[in-house]
């Protein structure tokens, strides 16, 4: 039985929405060190997905590490670890990014935000934590910046179609105040009663929605007033993974590893066009990435697929082969029903080039039996972000 | 039932909360569900309902034929359920044999066959309503029909009674 094997809790931590999420009926599980909540009592993973693209999903992102970044070498340390732009990063606004190793592999993915000319406010991924924390001390040495983890700072996202004006109603100004807030920027908030926040215009669903910074001491209260309104419901990680999935999100440890460039996991739009030419410094893995993108010599890149029939999801590591079963062309990354397109197997996988035209028709092997798939362009959802 | 074959074991539940497990059991939801066709198959019903310890039940009518399916327990535990693989007709299965599997959004569970036996047909109607594993998993979501080798396979010590398996979900937690 599956509880057999996780049952050391005793170990994990807790967010500040911990008594909360109990409160409400969340099944706890270990994820990335944290007790945190898969789905709550009274909605499945199905009703928890769907209301999420139909309304507000709030969910509880404590867990991933929030830090800054200060100092007169930010942008030129943000410049070797990275392959995007930060000097021309309008301040106020934030950009997906990857932190690369020496040979351009994926380290994390990372949301990066500009707060000021030298300072950012970065948050990583909570699985990847220890090794993230290593990386930037080694890679810092040198810079004149200093990076350090946010403590005591809670991440609630808010996340669907009355996200805005779940959260509009309450800070000053009420919805109106979010009207000029637009997808990938950020700015501060006080709520009604006083609360200082932070919040971005971002999320990882693919809806409109918010990831809002607050401190620990206020994060309940934040969390309670935001379930206050009957559009909005506690949402867990499962239904966090399916919402990414179809929104053609990584996940890091899935689509992305350390010997994945941005390139082989079709990111290369983080690589900016202005870092192209190393003028504004060269990023770790400047010249396999460069190579990669000059002469197109990477041999792999990440699509998204679909079912054409019925049959077992197809999950991580599962083989992709070309129509005639002939040819093994990659493999699986994350894969599973699809909640919002009626229930077809969807998902994402590592395919050798011959295969990335959507349209493309393979087979996947599950347990030994082939069901077919065809290619398909990514988001495999449609997104519904809030932009100018 | 339950070898979690996917990488979610991420969001593998750790424990169930020791006050469901004893609504579980108030309202004896594990019981076959006396309405459907693995309880009326025959007219004095089942000769004998078995539990094993992965969650799965069989209910064997006296001539042989045995239904198969998983546990209320372990569809709540599973969620909803997206798809079942159905066993093939006249496949011979042993005991400990895969009789199928249940996928929810977020795994893979594989059912095994309790005792000896073959395939006489899966249930088709999984095939387009998934769900009832989750509305009826004891009654109208049943997996398989089997025909038992042998009946007496049945009087194992392996194989529960619904006291026997309640009782071991109250001390799993």
């Amino acid at each position: 039985m599956i509880a057999k094997r996780f049952n050391s809790t005793a170990a994990l931590k807790k967010t500040a929405l911990y008594n909360l999420h109990v409160s409400m009926g969340g099944t706890m599980v270990p994820f990335a060190g944290y007790s945190m909540p898969v789905k709550y009592a009274g909605m499945t993973h199905i009703e928890s997905h769907k209301w999420t693209r139909q309304h507000a999903g709030l969910f509880d992102v404590s867990h991933m590490l929030q830090s800054t970044l200060r100092g007169a070498d930010a942008v030129s340390f943000l410049h070797k670890i990275t392959p995007t732009d930060f000097q021309n990063l309008p301040v106020g606004t934030s950009s997906l990014s990857v932190l690369l190793n020496e040979r351009g592999g994926i380290v994390d993915d990372t949301m990066v935000t500009k707060t000021g000319a030298s300072e950012f406010y970065i948050v990583t991924n909570a699985a990847c934590a220890a090794k993230d924390t290593q990386f930037l001390q080694d890679q810092i040495s040198g810079f004149d910046c200093q990076w350090q983890p946010i403590e005591n700072r809670s991440l609630l996202a808010l996340q669907g179609p009355d996200a805005c004006k779940v959260f509009g109603s309450l800070i000053k100004g009420g919805p109106e105040a979010l009207k000029d807030l637009y997808f990938g920027e950020r700015r501060p908030f006080e709520l009604t009663d006083g609360v200082q926040v932070q919040a971005a215009r971002s999320g990882y669903t693919g809806e409109d929605g918010f990831e809002i910074s607050v401190v620990d001491s206020s994060a309940e209260l934040l969390g309670k007033l935001l379930l206050d309104n009957s559009l909005a419901r506690p949402i867990g990680l499962a239904a966090r993974d399916s919402l990414r999935l179809e929104a053609g999100m990584c996940l890091y440890g899935n689509e992305l590893n350390d010997g994945t460039t941005p390139i082989d996991t079709s990111l290369g739009w983080l690589v900016s066009k202005t870092r192209r030419d190393g003028s504004l410094g060269k990023f770790n893995g400047f010249e396999p990435i460069m190579k990669q993108i000059q002469d197109k010599s990477n041999s792999v890149v990440r699509v998204g697929f679909k079912y054409t029939g019925k049959g077992p999801a197809a999950r991580t590591g599962t083989p992709l082969l070309s129509e005639d079963g002939s040819t093994a062309v990659g493999h699986v990354t994350s894969g599973s029903a699809s909640p919002s397109l009626g229930g077809v197997n969807i998902g994402q996988a590592s395919v050798l080039k011959v295969a990335r035209k959507a349209g493309t028709k393979l087979l996947v092997s599950v347990r030994n039996k082939v069901f077919p798939v065809e290619v398909a362009r990514l988001p495999l959802v449609p997104s519904h972000y809030y932009k100018k | 039932m339950f070898r979690c074959s996917t990488q979610v074991a991420r969001f593998a539940p750790t424990r169930f909360a020791a006050r469901n497990v004893l609504f579980l059991r108030a309202q004896s939801s594990n019981a076959v569900n006396r309405a459907q066709l693995p309880f009326t198959f025959s007219s004095s019903g089942p000769s004998a309902i078995k539990y094993t310890s992965q969650h799965e039940w069989i209910a064997a009518h006296p001539d042989g034929t045995a239904f198969v399916g998983i546990t209320k327990y372990a569809a709540d535990a599973l969620g909803d359920a997206t798809y079942v693989e159905l066993p093939e007709a006249e496949s011979e299965l042993e005991a400990g044999d895969s009789l199928g599997s249940v996928e929810s959004v977020k795994s893979a569970s594989e059912i095994y066959q309790p005792v000896g036996g073959v395939v006489l047909e899966g249930n088709e109607a999984l095939n387009d309503s998934p769900q009832l594993i989750n509305e009826d998993p004891l009654g109208e979501g049943w997996i398989a029909k089997v025909k038992l080798n042998n009946v007496a396979d049945l009087e194992t010590d392996e194989l529960m009674s619904l006291e026997q398996y309640e009782k071991s979900l109250q001390e799993d937690h």
